[in-house]
């Protein structure tokens, strides 16, 4: 949407011949307003992770009784389903790249690739968390690790299910083909959304299952 | 966030026709622009600015009266009135009524009032996401508030450190209430920032650079940037309270291996830069009033801007100073103590350049203007008792006593509420068009002056002879007494006061009904671009966006120097402004969806707290909203076309998402295929589409 | 006294003013302006210097405003009043200089915060160390008697009182067993934080033997008002003999409504409460107060008539003769404040907010604070003729 400075010219035209999504976006910045509402909100959701980053960290040594980080983490298992939602964020971008060129066709189907990699990921923590329930014992109140760790990695999980539902309502637009060149820059912004959870994740992965 | 599809036979319109019913999406848009109704979908900026400051004065009341059953207990010793329970209750809501329901959504009342008028914008970036904001607050402030009558308010204290706010300390309701209550006013808060730091960055006007901004705009865009940044950590402490309290998590029980430090940290880490947001805006305010009614620009206006730039930065790294005493080491201690003494010196700097700026001036002394006189002299005292504070050796004997409550009523009630009820007699003429009573405004300053300081001054002297804050009662014997009934005293004297400015405000209503008298666009001849169109301000805010050249533009238009290089007047105030009555500016429509969302979320909290089942019921309002509202255009779809645009092609539609709109006549039409991007979830509502 | 305050009154809003000869003009026990000891004075002489500092700021403010509404106010004779004033935009060499100078003076202050913040948070490591528990709602001290560097239940524990050696410096190590409470005598030193999990490091020091007041500071719930604690600091000759009376057992009384006291304190009390050498076993077998207080933690009360205050020290155990508002060393086992003790044991809650609606089963939930036992009148001459014996 364009924020200011539309003129009667341009809005006299035929709406349909006047693709505006390649915008005239006369912000003052240059930046629509869309894309740097994103950027914002990301800087803040940074400090809504380094908190609860930070809590995990202070606490997770802490724990007085039942499982510890060491005994129940399946480092393997995880390394793939990391690797998985990180091949999701090079797909996310080939669907940047393809509404960019105006391929609607690729752009689909990356999207939708890439909502079935989050998918897997998020699938892939509802298996390994059962596991830790059921196998290891460690529910959400058994110890303060259990509560940090379900709570620092359900935040995360949370952020990447509203992702996929997102790519999926671009993905069901796009089969009605509503989601025209003009559409770039929304795939884009949720593209930066994605980028950023999949970049959360990689800190979480370190700081939470490789740094002992 | 909303693509439309183009009618493909538009239908021609006539400006100022009207269809009472268009269904969209199941529902009918909202279509009145007045009526008690239209304020509910409202997604003008000033609507929602003054239904802020509305809200906050209504809040203002009850924290007020919680104060004043406070002082009751305490005038004299060994009362009492209430159970120790009752009067924890008490505290606990005045102080968490007072900062999160009464100052900062006054200051969003101003930001969002005046933040856009003062860049030239049309409105802010997103319209309706600023509606959610403000219904996000009201429902988390009245929920908050409803725990009164559902088993007694939070009884833990405004900073409800831990484990004290676990269930086993605090068993009742009221900790949920506070913790639940607190995430949506923060919801509400976040989502409000962003909004404005957007609207700041990208819709200024033509030539409005940043350095043209006015101060209150600049104190008001660091204060925003302060928002993103310090909500998501109380949301964090918020959200590991809650899952404690409800869902039996770990994160306080110490027999768990929890560290109470950690509510600590995490909880000032937000509050100190909240004492920031607080007081920046009200130094916006001042720094607008004080120019004007001494006739000479705001002095120094770069170091005024970098000084609050200063503050804002600095104030993250001093938030440790509320725990000198909670056993950090001497290095850290000194560390925050020397952090903590140098923010005083942007602070000082400010006080300073208000004064210079009065230096050599011709002051006018208005209501506004004695309120921002004493914002000057009040805040010094506050700030000066603070530097009192960085002395960590010193702060270990005032801390937790009155002295600190002396001290942070001076900031937040003499500086940040004096500011603001400055504004409300400065800016008053410019929202209703109509001026409150100077004589009675004067009678409300001094009454409020007097009785401040016969309520806060004495509390340093109870604080020095070593009287604890939060005592429900104190002994006799410890020459409390006496100090006290005076603070008392003081208190009902504010109550009179605030009546007066109540009485005022009625008084001067009826006064302007009876014979109304224009107080033009300019009725103090004001500096900056607000008082350049009609007052009221029209809902388009411009006929035409002004091309800025100047800081204090309006005034440049006004006056020029003459052969001499005296400064004259050039022009009267009526020959620059806007008439304001362009009728086919492009404006966004009003919707139900940010109220609807709104709605949802108090149901999910009350959920939380009593029936999961409401909770379910809650958030499936909540996603529904969230997709109506993504299905929904930002602008009514029909009559894009009856667009027409006054002067210099400047009509900018001004807000972000969705599709360029209606006139302010709407037309019928067929109904639109209307698609959006349903964004997934509120926090993302900012992510979008954006228009076809 | 109080004339003179009336007359002050309007004074209010040059408080620097007041505040100085308020200080001076009352009673006030719990004052932090009147240090008693060295580490709370370099405290008080500290806060003075910035306080005069701050007194010459105020003024220079606030008599800066008034001059400058007086001097440029709008005129009533102005010639033209429509004139504009010159239009200063800022004078960067004079703002410059108002940036640097209070930075120069904060920095001045900064030097001296340093030195002071230092110096108080020493530690001698060879000085006495008494550890210092707060629950809700009280004090509790242990005395490391034996010197093995641990409080086990040999030690010296007591309550309320910190009775301590006058003129030397006695290390605390603060904890807490609830919630965060905050240890604070102003007279000897500032306060510290009592916090759960942590323990948290005080010195104080008092010149000269003397009762110094103060109160728990941080918010801690329902009786947060009612948390006080006193420091009794005695000669270094009168304290030997305090420790080594309160290292014996209490005294199993033979005869009269003592010993009855006694019985029934071992069966009604034991639950919570500790008498060495009167209820041991009954208090092993119930728990050690742990079944039934959240804290697990009720004052010890070997030595209980020791004691100048009781619950939480907001209650005098003995009378006040000189009528000072303090009960004094020399004033201990003097007459009983017969009337407070028994209203207490007649129904606690009434005369403390507590959470203890009454005393739970075992193992069901526990109570903050102690329940009214529903005793008779009679059972409470008894164990006040018990509790008096405990000395």
């Amino acid at each position: 949407m364009t924020d200011t400075a539309v003129t009667p010219a341009e809005l006299s035209q035929d709406p349909a011949q006047h693709p505006k999504g390649v915008p005239s976006h006369a912000t003052s910045t240059g930046i629509s307003n869309e894309k740097l509402a994103m950027w914002v909100f990301l800087g803040s959701d940074c400090l809504l992770f380094g908190g609860l980053i930070s809590t995990y960290l202070l606490l997770r040594h802490r724990t007085v009784a039942g499982p510890t980080p060491k005994e129940v983490f399946d480092i393997p298992f995880t390394s793939v389903s990391s690797f998985v939602l990180l091949f999701s964020s090079l797909t996310m971008a080939l669907a940047v790249a393809a509404i960019h060129r105006g391929d609607i066709r690729r752009c689909r189907t990356f999207l939708v690739t890439t909502a079935l990699l989050g998918g897997t990921f998020i699938a892939g923590q509802v298996y390994e968390f059962t596991t830790f329930v059921k196998e290891d014992h460690l529910g959400y109140t058994t110890n303060i690790f259990g509560s940090a760790f379900y709570t620092l990695t359900g935040f995360h999980g949370v952020h990447v299910s509203v992702g996929i539902i997102m790519l999926l309502s671009l993905f069901v637009m796009s089969i009605r083909g509503r989601l025209g060149p003009e559409k770039a820059e929304t795939v884009e912004i949720l593209g930066l959304y994605w980028h950023f959870v999949d970049i959360v994740w990689i800190l979480i992965f370190t700081i939470v299952y490789l740094i002992p | 966030m909303a693509i439309v599809e183009r009618p493909t036979a538009p239908l021609e319109l006539t400006t100022g026709a009207t269809t009472t019913a268009r269904p969209m999406g199941g529902f009918t848009r909202p279509q009145s622009t007045s009526g008690w109704k239209s304020w509910l979908t409202t997604v003008d900026h000033k609507r929602i600015g003054v239904m802020y400051g509305g809200a906050a004065m209504f809040f203002f009341f009850i924290g007020g009266v919680e104060a004043l059953f406070i002082r009751l207990q305490l005038a004299a010793p060994e009362q009492k009135l209430y159970s120790a329970d009752l009067y924890n209750q008490l505290f606990t809501m005045h102080g968490v009524t007072m900062i999160f329901l009464v100052v900062i959504p006054l200051g969003a009342c101003f930001m969002n009032y005046l933040m856009p008028l003062q860049i030239g914008a049309r409105d802010v970036a997103f319209p309706r996401l600023n509606a959610f904001s403000f219904w996000c607050f009201l429902g988390g402030g009245l929920m908050l508030n409803t725990s009164w009558f559902l088993g007694g308010g939070a009884n833990g204290g405004w900073f409800a450190y831990a484990p004290n706010t676990g269930v086993a300390f605090s068993p009742g309701h009221g900790m949920d209430f506070y913790a639940i209550g607190l995430q949506i006013t923060g919801i509400a808060s976040l989502v409000g920032a962003i909004n404005l730091v957007v609207t700041v960055l990208n819709m200024r006007a033509p030539g409005m650079t940043l350095m043209k901004m006015p101060v209150f705009t600049w104190m008001g865009f660091v204060t925003q940037l302060l928002l993103v940044f310090a909500m998501p950590v109380i949301s964090v402490a918020l959200f590991l309270l809650t899952f404690d309290r409800l869902f039996d998590a770990n994160f306080f029980k110490v027999s768990q291996g929890a560290d109470p430090l950690l509510w600590e940290h995490l909880f000032w880490i937000f509050g100190h830069p909240e004492v920031y947001i607080l007081i920046l805006p009200a130094f916006g305010v001042v720094s607008e009033i004080i120019p004007v009614f001494s006739r000479k620009p705001i002095f120094g206006y770069p170091f005024m801007v970098f000084s609050g730039i200063a503050i804002g930065f600095m104030g993250w790294g001093v938030w440790a100073h509320h725990m000198f005493a909670s056993g950090l080491g001497p290095l850290s201690v000194a560390a925050f103590s020397m952090s903590t003494m140098f923010i005083a010196v942007p602070t000082g700097v400010k006080i300073l350049n208000w004064l210079a700026t009065m230096w050599g001036g011709k002051l006018r002394f208005t209501t506004p203007m004695l309120f921002a006189i004493g914002l000057v002299a009040m805040f010094t005292i506050g700030g000066l008792s603070g530097v009192t504070h960085a002395v960590a050796p010193a702060d270990t004997q005032q801390t937790d006593t009155y002295y600190i409550v002396a001290h942070f009523h001076y900031v937040i009630f003499g500086g940040a509420l004096m500011g603001f009820i400055g504004g409300l007699y400065f800016w008053w003429p410019k929202v209703f068009g109509w001026l409150l009573s100077d004589k009675m405004g004067k009678w409300h300053f001094w009454t409020l002056l007097v009785g401040f300081n016969l309520t806060f001054g004495p509390m340093h002297i109870l604080g020095l002879q070593g009287m604890p804050r939060r005592m429900h009662t104190y002994a006799k014997g410890y020459g409390f007494d006496f100090w006290n009934m005076v603070a008392t005293i003081g208190a009902f004297v504010i109550a009179v006061s605030m009546t007066i400015f109540a009485a005022n405000v009625l008084l001067s209503w009826r006064k302007h009904r009876r014979h109304p008298v224009a107080v033009g666009p300019d009725p103090w001849d004001a500096r900056s671009l607000e008082w350049m169109t009609a007052s009221p301000v029209p809902a388009h805010n411009y006929d035409e966006v002004p091309t800025v050249s100047h800081l204090d533009e309006f005034w440049t238009r006004k006056y020029g120097e003459d052969a001499t290089g005296k400064v004259v007047r050039l022009h009267t105030s009526e020959e620059v402004a806007q008439k304001g009555d362009a009728t086919d500016v492009h404006l966004p429509s009003p919707s139900y969806w940010p109220l609807v969302a709104a709605l949802a979320l108090p149901i999910v909290g009350y959920g939380m707290i009593f029936n999961l089942g409401l909770a379910a019921v809650g958030g499936v309002l909540l996603v529904a909203a969230i997709y109506g509202w993504a299905y929904e255009p930002a602008d009514d779809p029909e009559a894009h076309h009856a667009h027409l645009v006054h002067g210099n092609g400047e009509s900018g539609d001004g807000h972000g998402d969705g599709d360029t709109g209606d006139g302010d006549g709407a037309g019928s039409g067929p109904e639109p295929a209307a698609v959006g991007a349903p964004s997934g979830s509120g926090e993302s509502e900012e992510e979008g589409s954006s228009d076809d | 006294m109080r004339t003179r305050r009336r007359r002050l009154a309007p004074l209010a809003l040059v408080m620097p003013l007041v505040l100085l000869v308020s200080a001076c003009a009352s009673h006030a026990p719990q004052t932090t302006l009147e240090p008693k000891g060295p580490i709370a004075r370099s405290i008080d002489n500290l806060f003075n210097g910035v306080f005069l500092v701050a007194v010459f700021v105020f003024f220079f403010v606030e008599l800066g405003v008034l001059f400058l509404v007086l001097k440029f106010r709008q005129r009533k004779d102005d010639p033209d009043p429509d004139a504009l004033p010159p239009q200063t935009h800022g004078n960067f060499r004079l703002e410059i200089t108002w940036t640097i100078i209070p930075a120069v003076m904060l920095a001045l202050v900064g030097f001296a915060t340093l030195t002071t913040l230092f110096n108080i948070n020493r530690r001698d490591e060879n000085a006495m160390t008494v550890r210092v528990t707060g629950q809700q709602w009280f004090w509790e001290y242990s005395y490391d008697t034996n010197g093995d560097g641990k409080y086990t239940d040999g030690d010296v524990i007591t309550a309320n009182d910190l009775v301590i050696p006058a003129g030397q410096d006695i290390n605390l190590d603060i904890r807490s067993n609830d919630v965060i409470h905050s240890y604070w005598i102003p007279a000897l030193n500032g306060k510290k934080d009592a916090v759960p999990g942590h323990q948290t490091p005080l010195r104080i020091n008092a010149d000269k033997p003397g009762v110094y007041v103060g109160q728990c500071t941080e918010f801690c719930g329902l009786s947060h008002g009612y948390m006080r604690q006193r420091v009794v600091a005695m000669s270094q000759g009168d304290f030997d003999a305090w420790l080594d009376n309160q290292k014996k057992d209490a005294e199993m009384p033979s005869s009269g409504d003592a010993a009855a006291g006694a019985k029934l304190f071992a069966t009604q009390c034991s639950g919570c409460h500790l008498a060495k050498g009167i209820n041991d076993a009954e208090f092993a077998k119930q728990g050690h107060g742990k079944d039934f207080l959240v804290s697990g933690n009720a004052p010890d009360l070997t030595h209980f008539a020791t004691r100048g205050v009781f619950a939480g020290s907001i209650f005098d155990l003995w009378q006040d003769t000189d009528h000072d508002g303090v009960v004094e060393a020399d004033e201990i086992g003097g007459t009983l404040n017969r009337g407070d003790l028994e209203a207490w044991l007649r129904d606690p809650p009434a005369r403390k907010p507590m959470d203890a609606p009454a005393l739970p089963e075992r193992g069901q939930g526990k109570i903050r604070g102690m329940p009214d036992l529903g005793l008779q009148e009679e059972q409470i001459d008894q164990l006040v003729a018990f509790l008096q014996t405990l000395d």
